[in-house]
This record gives structure tokens, sequence and C-alpha cells, in this order.
């Protein structure tokens, strides 16, 4: 197997005193896409705000394409290619739709190729182009959703994190963005998904986490077996306390 | 009130608005970018003022007022970008960054306003009027001087605004002020747009430095009192509002010119203080603040 993209190894972080990651350990390999799941307040977010740089890790190390690239500034990384689209959509309130795309840009490697990432964003979603000039803070959920997700493309990332794209929107929404999510996933570019809903994630990623507790719990490699949604939920809902220990099966308890 | 006063208090407020437009403007990006209030400020303008008059003055090296106002602009963006790598930067991740900076730039402005005594000396200094003569405006004989002081902020902010709103860089310093976190995720270089946002309200306080060098005169300690009105401006305009804090500028500039007709020099102060005071009390995020 070729070496990882993204390597994450025994990862442990925290804000102030409270530990959050209590010895997280991914990969992604290139053109793959993860899902993450798990409760809230479990270490989700946390984990792709390590990766992003915008928290730096207690202990542990983050490799990508070999180097290692913890400790970094989000600046450095976002040149390198990792972009983070936050939860919640908080862009630019005061600023236009396409100021905010061209925010998206503002990285060198990113910036030479704007107008080819403007074409993208407003092909993917032709409601930010109607809505070029007007500013973010006026727009409906659903839209800034839209827009935050099209400054994360206008990086031009090498892995796109999307932390809950598609939280508190209505169904109709939701399906438009899911629906843009797998065409952008579709171009191959390596994806981490944190999301809620697990048939979507089960359709879209190559591989399920549980981060429960700022551990993975249980990986899930859904491409050798039968998907087992009915387990995965009850393991999910149910609490892992009931979960037969041979379910863990090919996934690590750290 | 006779049509004279109603005049004079007119030509009076749109000069200070100006004026008063210029240093506040400097002040709010700071605040609005960095969160934090920088007392140097009013040693900047003070710096300004005295490299604009050694650039200027005959018995200094004589070139000039406009060449003067150039390199003054160009010294204090470097000395703001300098001083918030000492003041600010090594404290900026700190939580209680905004109380540390209180300190620090209070420091800063006691070192520049010292050092300003000892380099140039105690004595009242002036700064040549970059032009001579009068012309006729709102029906009075108005010196030309005070025209290009009333033209001056409208025409600087402009140029403001367009790098603002116009410019990669400017848009960036608009990012970072709007949502800090999100725009370290777009890859803006945060520590720098700090420092740059710090060295061009530098640069906008040595003009109002200059202004006040030409309308005024230059002392050690020039910058002190319209540092406290630039702080009144930037509380009743409100955070992150270009526009607000301009229309603040001219509000607070008329309510002085009419309080100085018909309350004194006396009783001003008091009225602006009060006005900070109903500001905060009332409509804590300014006329035009957000959120």
């Amino acid at each position: 197997m070729a070496p990882p993209l993204l390597e994450v190894k025994d990862l442990h972080v925290g804000y102030g005193e409270v530990q959050v990651l209590r010895g997280v350990s991914i990969d992604l390999q290139d053109k793959e896409r993860i899902g993450l799941f798990g409760p809230n307040g479990h270490g989700k977010t946390t984990l792709l705000k390590t990766i992003s740089g915008l928290l730096r890790p207690w202990k542990g190390e983050i490799r990508f394409a070999g180097k290692v690239i913890s400790g970094k500034s989000p600046r450095e990384l976002v040149e390198v290619g990792i972009i983070q689209v936050p939860q919640g959509n908080t862009l630019f309130p005061r600023m236009s739709v396409m100021e905010n795309l061209l925010i998206g840009a503002y990285a060198d490697r990113a910036w030479k190729k704007r107008r080819q990432g403007l074409e993208r964003v407003f092909e993917l979603f032709p409601r930010l182009a109607e809505r070029k000039s007007q500013l973010c803070r006026t727009l409906s959920g659903g839209e800034r959703q839209m827009l935050a997700m099209g400054v994360g493309l206008m990086g031009h990332g090498q892995v796109l994190m999307l932390d809950e794209p598609t939280l508190g929107l209505a169904p109709k929404i939701k399906d438009e963005l899911r629906e843009a999510i797998q065409q952008i996933a579709a171009t191959g570019v390596p994806m981490i998904l944190v999301e809620q809903d697990l048939e979507f994630l089960l359709a879209l990623t190559d591989r399920l986490l549980l981060v429960q507790e700022g551990r993975i719990v249980l990986e899930k490699t859904h491409a050798s077996s039968e998907i087992e949604h009915a387990r995965i939920l009850e393991m999910y809902f149910g609490g892992l306390d009931q979960a037969e220990p041979d379910l863990a099966l090919g996934g690590k308890i750290t | 009130m006779t049509v004279q006063s109603l005049e004079a208090i007119l030509l009076t407020g749109l000069v200070l608005g100006s004026l008063y437009a210029l240093i506040s403007t400097g002040l709010s990006m700071v605040w609005g970018t960095l969160r934090i209030f920088n007392f140097a400020y009013g040693s900047f303008m003070t710096v300004g003022a005295y490299v604009a008059w050694t650039i200027a003055d005959k018995s200094a090296l004589g070139a000039g007022i406009w060449l003067g106002v150039v390199i003054a602009i160009a010294v204090l963006i470097a000395l703001g970008m300098l001083s918030e790598r000492i003041l600010i930067a090594p404290f900026i991740k700190r939580r209680d960054v905004a109380l540390i900076a209180i300190i620090t730039t209070l420091a800063a402005s006691l070192f520049f306003e010292n050092g300003a005594q000892i380099l140039w000396g105690p004595r009242l200094k002036q700064l040549p009027a970059m032009v001579q003569g009068n012309v006729r405006f709102l029906g009075t004989m108005v010196d030309l001087q005070d025209v290009i002081v009333m033209i001056s902020a409208p025409i600087v902010l402009g140029l403001v605004a367009l790098f603002l709103y116009r410019t990669r860089l400017g848009r960036a310093i608009r990012a970072v002020e709007q949502n800090r976190d999100s725009a370290l995720l777009a890859g803006v270089n945060v520590p720098l747009i700090y420092s740059l946002t710090f060295g061009f309200s530098a640069g906008l306080a040595s003009v109002a430095g200059v202004i006040l060098g030409i309308t005024r005169f230059i002392t050690p300690t020039m910058g002190d009192a319209p540092l406290l009105e630039a702080f009144i401006v930037v509380i009743l305009g409100g955070l992150g509002s270009l526009g607000g804090t301009m229309v603040a500028a001219y509000i607070i500039a008329l309510i002085e010119a009419t309080c100085m007709t018909f309350l004194g020099l006396y009783w001003t102060p008091v009225v602006l203080f009060a006005i900070m005071i109903l500001t905060l009390v009332f409509k804590p995020t300014g006329l035009f603040g957000k959120e």
C-alpha cells in the first residue's frame, strides 16, 4: 500500500486544561474519502481544527505526503493544500458573496487559479452566482452554507475537510448540498467528512470512523464487507457498551 | 443666532470634523482588527508632526512641507509596524491581550513623547502652511489652508476605502476584522495583517499630526487632547464601520464648534464626555456599530 497522503499519529489535543483528543490515529489515502461520526463534543471538530492548524497538538504527529506538518500555522497549511470548511458557516458577514469567495482564494497558490475557482463554484452553486454582490449576512442559512463550501473550494485543496456541512438545514436544501458534495467528491479530491447522517456518509465515503470520548473507537471499511447500517446505527445510538467486541472488526481501540 | 456665527460654526465644524475623521479612522481600524486600544496613537501624531517639521522647516532640512508630509507618512508606517511587533505581537495569543496592550501602548506613548522632547526640545514649533491665500466659501472668506484641511479627510479616507474594498490585501484586513478564524483558514497571514493595520493607522496619525502642526503648534504632548476626542468619536460611531466613524467625527466636531460658540471652552469637554457616557449607557455599540 502506498504511504498515506495524510497521516495522524497518536494525537492528543485540548483547550486550556481540558483534554479532548486522547490518542487519535487516522490515515487518508490519495483519492480516498473518510467519514467521521459520533456524538457531539467528543472531538470530531477538534480533530479537524488540529489538522488545519487552528489548534496545536499537545502530543502526536501529523504528516502530509510524508512530511511532518503538525505545528505549522494555518496559513502554511492552506499553502500546502489542506482546506477546512468550518462548522456553522462562519463567514465574513459584511462582505459580499464575491468578496467572500475571493478571500477563499487568498493563498498564493489559489490566487493564481481564482478565475477557474469562481467558474467552478458558480457552476456548482448557480444561486451564488445570482447573489454575487449581495452581503453575506443577508443570505439564507442554506445559501450561507453553500458559500462556506464555495470559499473552501476556492482554496483548491489537496485535502478537503467538511465539518457538518448540512447541520440545521431544511431537508430540501440538505439534498441540494449533498448533491453538490457528491459532485465535489466525483472530482476525486480526498475528503474528510463529518456528518451525523450515516446513510449519507456510507454512500459517499470509503471508510467510517466513530469518534467517541476523544478516541477512534471503531473503524469500518465498508468496501470489504456488506454494509451493516442497522448494526452501526444500533451501536451509535445504543451505546458501545452493548456492542459485542467482535463488531469492531478491523477497528482499533486505542 | 446671527448668520455670521452660524457660518463660523459650520466652518469650524467642517475643519475639525475632517481632522477628527482622519484621527478616529486610524484608531478604529486598529480597534476593529486587533481588538486592542492603542494609547500610543496620540504620540504617533506627535512624532509624525516632528518628522514633517524636520524635513520641512527652514531651520532644519528645509525641503518643503509636501515632501515633509510624504516622509512623515512613510516613517510613521514603519514605526507603527515596528511598534506592533514589540508592543502587541508578543502578547496577541494571551487572553488578557487587551489589558496588556493598554499598558504597553501607554508606555510607548510616554517613551515617544519624552523622546520627542529630548530630540526636538520643548519649544513650540509650527509647520508652514501648505498653501497661502483666501477663497470665498459659504459666503465668507476662508483661509485656503482650512479648505485643504476640509478636503483632506474625504480624499485620504476615500483612498483608504478604495484600498480596503478593492485590493486583495485590503480585503484581507477586513476579513481578519470580521472573522479571524475563517481568515486564518483561508490562508491569510494574520500576524502580518495586524502589523500592517497598525502601520496604516500610524500613517493616518501622521497626516493628522501634520494638520495639527500647521493649524496649531507642535509640542511633545500635542496628541493627547485630539486622542481623547477621537476616542469619543469612535465610541459614538461604533466599531467596524468606516462610514459610521466619519459621520460621528462630523457630528462631534459640529457639536464641539456649537458649544465653543455658546458655552465656551470650559463647558465643551463636559458636553462631549456626556455624549460619550450617554452612548455607552443607551447604545454601547454606537450609532452605526455592528453586533
